[in-house]
This record gives C-alpha cells, sequence and structure tokens, in this order.
C-alpha cells in the first residue's frame, strides 16, 4: 500500500515537474522570422540563451550553405557570433536578416582580438542603448547608476493608439530592405530623423544601388517600431516623439514642479521641461481658445508655454498624446486654419463649416463639395450684386435673392434661429471677419483668432484709434 | 484637471512665504479657500513714489487652465494710477494677459504690479482720467494719488486740503467717496467738480 503511494507520489512529481519543464520552453522560445538575400522568409524558433553562432547553425542548412558563409544582420549591425539572443532585446516576430558573406573571412591572427573589437562595437542598435550618445556630454558628468537606467526611444503608435516606448530600426533608403548594415551609429535626432547622415551598405543582391556605380557606399533610412505589441511586419511602423525623452537629469515640469519621468522636452534654447500630464494640459487650454499656431512650415503648432523665440514643435505628431476626440477637433481647427490662411474660406452655413479655397477678386462662392450654399466672400451672406449690405438688413434681403423649398425651410429653423442669435449678439472681425461676442469690458477689441490678433473699435467696426479711446473707451 | 493649478499654486504660495520680499514687508499672499483658487495679495507702496506707506489689497483668482492662463488679479483697494482702474481696480498689465508666461508665479506677478506703482505707463493706460492727468499735470497727479493712498490704502501724508474740499461737497450732501473722484477728475478745482456732480 505504502509502496503504491510513493510510486503514486513520485509519478505525480514527475508530471509536475515535465509540465513546468514544458511551460519554460514556452515561455522562453522566440518566434523569429529569418529574411535571406533571394527573397525568402523562414520563420524559427530561438532560445534567448543561444549566442548567434547557434542561430547561424540553425539558419545555415536551409539556406545550403556552411554556418561561417552566413551573416546575421540585424537593426543596422552584423551580429558577430558571440553575442546571445537576449542581448539584442528581439520581440517576437522580429525580422533578422541572413545572407550570404561575400567578402572573404579575413585571416585573424587570434580569436581573442576579434571578441575584443566586437564588444567594442557590434551590438545592434535597439532601444536600449545604455549610453548616453542621445544626449548631450553634460549628462556624462551624471553618476553611473542614473545611465544605466535604459534611455527609450519613444514613439506614438497607430495599433496601439498611444505613447509606446520604440525601437529603432534601419533599412536601405533605396531598397528598403533590412539587409543593411551601418558605418557608424547615428549619434544624434538629426542623424535619425534626416535623411543621407548615416552611410552603409546594402545587402540586398536585387538592390537597385548594385547598379550604381558606387554600390558599397548607401544610406542608412531609419525607422521606429513599437515595442509593446508583436511586429506585424515590415510596415508596422512608429512615428518617433523626440521631444519626449527619458527626465535623466530629473528636471522638475514647468508648470507643476513635480519630477516625472518620461518628460516633454520643449524644442527652445532653454529646453524647459514639462510632465506629459501638464503637456497635455497645455495643449488642451491652446486647443479649447483656438490659440495654437498655423506656422508656414510646421503646421498648426505650439510653441513653449514660457514664450521662447524659435520654440515651435516641429513634430505635430506630438499632438497626439491629446484624447481622440481633441486630436479630431485639433485636425479640424488645423485645416479650417490652413483653408484662411491660403485665402480662403469658410462655408458660413450653419453644421457645413466646409473650407473653399477661392481665387481672388471672385465675390460669389458656392459650397460645391459640401452643402451647395452659394454666398458672398465678403459679408459670408447669401451671394449678391452690388455692394454688401450692413449686417442689420441682410436678414431680408437673404430671403429675397432666391426663393426656398418651404420644407426645408422648415427643417432648417433651428439653425435660423442660431444664425440670428450669433448674427445679433456678434460683430465681424473688421480684418478677419470672424463672428466676435463682446461679453463685457471696454469698446476695445483684439480678435482672438490665432494670426489675426487685430484691435478694433466695438462701436466704430474700424481699427482701434486714439480717437475711439478719447470718445467712447467704455461706451 | 484643476489639480495641476492647485498644486502649483501650493508650491508658488511656499515660494512666497519664503521669499526675502516676504521678510522685508513688501509683499504677502493669504488664501481665501481650500482649493487654490482664490488669494488675497498685499504689496506695499514702493518708496519715493506717491503710494509709499500705503498696503494695497489685491483679489486673485486663479483659473483652472492655470498656469497655462494668466491669474485674474485685481485691486480691491482704491487706488488712483494710470494702469489701474479708478472704479474697478482692472489692472492693465501685459503678463496679465497676452505676454502671460507659464514660468511666472504669484510671488513675479506681485512684484511686477510693485513695479507698475513705481513705473506707470500712461500710453497704454486703463484709466483714461487718471493717464491724462498723468501726463498734463503731474504735479496733481502726485498730490492725487499721495491723498487716495492715505485714505485708502493706510498711507502717512494726510492733505489738509483736499480733505477740506471733499468736506464742503459732503456738506451739500455728496457722498465721500463721489466727491474725491470728482475732485481728482478736475485737478481738485471745486467749481467745476461741482458742476459736473449737479449736472
Amino acid at each position: 500500500m505504502n509502496f503504491v503511494v510513493i510510486a503514486f507520489k513520485s509519478l505525480v512529481h514527475n508530471l509536475l515537474r515535465m509540465f513546468g519543464f514544458g511551460k519554460g520552453v514556452m515561455r522562453n522560445d522566440l518566434d523569429i522570422y529569418i529574411k535571406t538575400n533571394t527573397g525568402n522568409t523562414l520563420s524559427i524558433s530561438l532560445d534567448p540563451a543561444w549566442d548567434i553562432k547557434n542561430v547561424k547553425q540553425v539558419v545555415a542548412p536551409q539556406l545550403g550553405l556552411a554556418p561561417e558563409e552566413v551573416k546575421i544582420i540585424f537593426a543596422g549591425k552584423e551580429l558577430k557570433d558571440t553575442i546571445t539572443i537576449s542581448e539584442c532585446d528581439l520581440g517576437q516576430k522580429s525580422v533578422l536578416h541572413a545572407v550570404k558573406s561575400k567578402r572573404k573571412l579575413q585571416v585573424v591572427p587570434s580569436e581573442q582580438s576579434v571578441i575584443e573589437e566586437e564588444d567594442v562595437g557590434s551590438k545592434p542598435l535597439s532601444e536600449t542603448l545604455q549610453d548616453s550618445k542621445f544626449y548631450d556630454q553634460r549628462d556624462e558628468k551624471l553618476s553611473k547608476d542614473i545611465i544605466q537606467r535604459k534611455v527609450h526611444f519613444y514613439v506614438f503608435c497607430p495599433t496601439c493608439k498611444s505613447l509606446r516606448n520604440g525601437k529603432l530600426r534601419v533599412r536601405c533608403e533605396i531598397c528598403k530592405s533590412g539587409a543593411f548594415t551601418v558605418y557608424e551609429d547615428p549619434q544624434n535626432w538629426d542623424d535619425v530623423l534626416n535623411s543621407k547622415q548615416i552611410p552603409g551598405y546594402c545587402e540586398n543582391d536585387l538592390c537597385q544601388s548594385k547598379d550604381s556605380y558606387n554600390s558599397e557606399f548607401n544610406f542608412a533610412e531609419f525607422f521606429f517600431k513599437c515595442s509593446d505589441h508583436i511586429s506585424l511586419g515590415e510596415d508596422d511602423t512608429a512615428v518617433p516623439l523626440y521631444l519626449i525623452k527619458t527626465n535623466l537629469r530629473e528636471v522638475p515640469c514647468l508648470a507643476c514642479g513635480d519630477i516625472c519621468d518620461p518628460v516633454f522636452v520643449f524644442p527652445c534654447k532653454d529646453g524647459h521641461v514639462a510632465c506629459l500630464e501638464c503637456f497635455r494640459q497645455y495643449c488642451s487650454v491652446r486647443l479649447a481658445e483656438r490659440q495654437f499656431w498655423q506656422h508656414p512650415e510646421h503646421g498648426y503648432t505650439l510653441s513653449c508655454p514660457t514664450g521662447c523665440p524659435d520654440s515651435f514643435i516641429q513634430e505635430v505628431h506630438h499632438f497626439r498624446l491629446l484624447t481622440e476626440t481633441q486630436y479630431a477637433q485639433y485636425q479640424k481647427f488645423a485645416t479650417e486654419e490652413f483653408v484662411l490662411r491660403s485665402g480662403g474660406v469658410l462655408c458660413p452655413q450653419p453644421g457645413c463649416g466646409m473650407g473653399i479655397l477661392i481665387d481672388e477678386g471672385c465675390k460669389k462662392v458656392a459650397c460645391v463639395n459640401g452643402c451647395g450654399y452659394v454666398f458672398c466672400r465678403d459679408c459670408l451672406q447669401g451671394y449678391h450684386i452690388g455692394e454688401c449690405e450692413s449686417n442689420v438688413d441682410t436678414s431680408n434681403a437673404a430671403g429675397c435673392v432666391y426663393s426656398v423649398d418651404p420644407s426645408k425651410a422648415a427643417s432648417a429653423r433651428w439653425d435660423e434661429a442660431s444664425k440670428v442669435a450669433i448674427r445679433v449678439l456678434t460683430k465681424p472681425c473688421p480684418k478677419c471677419r470672424t463672428p466676435t461676442e463682446r461679453d463685457g469690458g471696454c469698446m476695445h477689441m483684439v480678435c482672438t483668432r490665432a494670426g489675426c490678433d487685430f484691435h478694433w473699435c466695438w462701436v466704430c467696426q474700424t481699427p482701434w484709434t486714439r480717437e475711439c479711446m478719447g470718445n467712447h473707451w467704455f461706451g | 484637471m484643476a489639480n495641476i493649478a492647485a498644486q502649483r499654486i501650493k508650491r508658488e504660495f511656499k515660494e512666497v512665504i519664503k521669499s526675502e520680499e516676504v521678510a522685508k514687508c513688501a509683499i504677502r499672499v493669504e488664501l481665501l479657500n481650500d482649493t487654490f483658487t482664490e488669494l488675497k495679495g498685499e504689496i506695499a507702496g514702493p518708496p519715493d513714489t506717491p503710494y509709499e506707506g500705503g498696503t494695497f489689497v489685491l483679489e486673485i483668482k486663479v483659473p483652472e487652465t492655470y498656469p497655462f492662463n494668466p491669474p485674474k488679479v485685481r485691486f480691491v483697494t482704491k487706488i488712483w494710477h494710470p494702469n489701474i482702474s479708478s472704479v474697478t481696480g482692472a489692472i492693465c498689465l501685459d503678463i496679465l494677459k497676452d505676454q502671460w508666461a507659464a514660468a511666472m508665479t504669484l510671488r513675479t506677478v506681485l512684484l511686477s504690479l510693485q513695479a507698475l506703482l513705481s513705473a506707470a505707463e500712461p500710453d497704454d493706460p486703463q484709466d483714461a482720467v487718471v493717464a491724462k492727468q498723468y501726463k498734463e499735470n503731474n504735479e496733481m497727479f502726485q498730490i492725487t494719488a499721495r491723498h487716495w493712498t492715505n485714505v485708502y490704502a493706510g498711507g502717512p501724508n494726510i492733505n489738509k486740503d483736499c480733505d477740506d474740499k471733499i468736506r464742503r461737497l459732503a456738506d451739500m450732501g455728496i457722498e465721500e467717496h463721489q466727491a474725491r473722484v470728482a475732485l481728482s477728475s478736475y485737478d481738485w478745482e471745486l467749481e467745476r467738480a461741482t458742476e459736473q456732480l449737479f449736472s
């Protein structure tokens, strides 16, 4: 009896161990794609404890090559035999590139020296760059334990729809193949964001650069991937939000004073720092007041909240940190401002607002792709011949110019009511014609539409003058 | 959302309390509620100005969107100054409007207001009457501002002539402050002030 119990116990124990072991393998295994320069893709499972030599031994037979003939390329670097998989920070379904080594292996004096070289320069470029290359010289003074913290890239991932850690990847500028090795590491954001900064060699046999005179010298194209979801293939890229940085220097937020991580560093001379929460609030406040700035090059953007000169945020994807609703509003405002800046108008029909670009000198505007309303460019009322009437009388005039379908008129009454309300309560800015409501204070109006800032008199509806100040400043 | 504003004000409040200006009794702040949205500020009239010796009370309202929008500040103590409304206490100061920057604090606002008291900008006025007097009859402006400081802000300089004229109007049944405004606006000419009051 006792014997049976012991035998049963050991059986259960063994089963559990096997089960546990099996689970361990499941968890550690890494499914990787290997792309070859002949265009084939292999799917293999790797143990993170392996080094690249093991990988070559697995891959080479499938390519019909000897392991010594294979080069493994990842993130712009050829991986040397001694690097382990776990050091490369590969995610599930990452793509490694295996190519046949074309250059003859140099005869090296001893293996030892090769290994030393490898340790210096051949780590793949990844999100865990533990050096401070992307930070200033000043950072080198920081204590070592801070340097040891992971230096992340931050991206906006369109799949996760939020801010994520990013991984830096490299491909050939011409054929977009990932089988590309860089001759030097990028040293700063300019190297990564601008094209033709970092030279390298494309291993893809089909690349057009092979036809050109200097096939050994191409340029690298850098891109980013989200490190939080399993890669969906080579086109699954993310926008780098390069103004978001790891707060290595522990700088307090300019708005709330807390030390947060990561932080938003404004592109001004002083590099003012805001925590992400305060950055979001700053954007929401400015968005709600429509106080973003339509910059000719960078688009609808903001500058440093401390008022630093030349501090516009150039990569407007940083505004993806806003909520979906706010971002949609941001895009709407941006489009409207763009239309207005380009000399266009917005359809004045309530609920329409279609942006219409018009030729100079043309007064009659038809909302062709929108509601079909035909209106006067100058007074934004129904189209009329001759001079614009003052905005008090146009309510009648609009009715005379064209006849309206009675059923349509009935359904549009609510809109008409709000139109009347706007007409009664507001006066248009004499410069940009934005309907403006005066909610108290003096008669000196300053147009709040970003970029207009026109000073005008509520009484005269003309530019604000000393006479207005003397005669009817307070009404 | 308001917690950023409250947190920030809390920090700034401590900054003011610890500042050397408080030690010199030049500025002061007091909380009026637990949510840090309303504060009472005080600034001392700067030396060598008509405001010397006076204490000016300010109403500070912190918007939810602080520090990305400026605090709303108003003089509670009545004051005769080209950039401050003698009626409402509204202030015309660029940093409280479009020149506001998120890096500014309660302390810098109070110090800027103190600086405004020593250096008025009559070309960008809030009170047209005061600004006109400042530019055209500066001596009379100094007298008026000093008198207001004495009456409303506890300044030490009593002006007997002003007090007498106000008493004469008061004897005619005019409310004291109304009389003071009329006389101040008409360079303390009793006749013109009376005419305006009874017209």
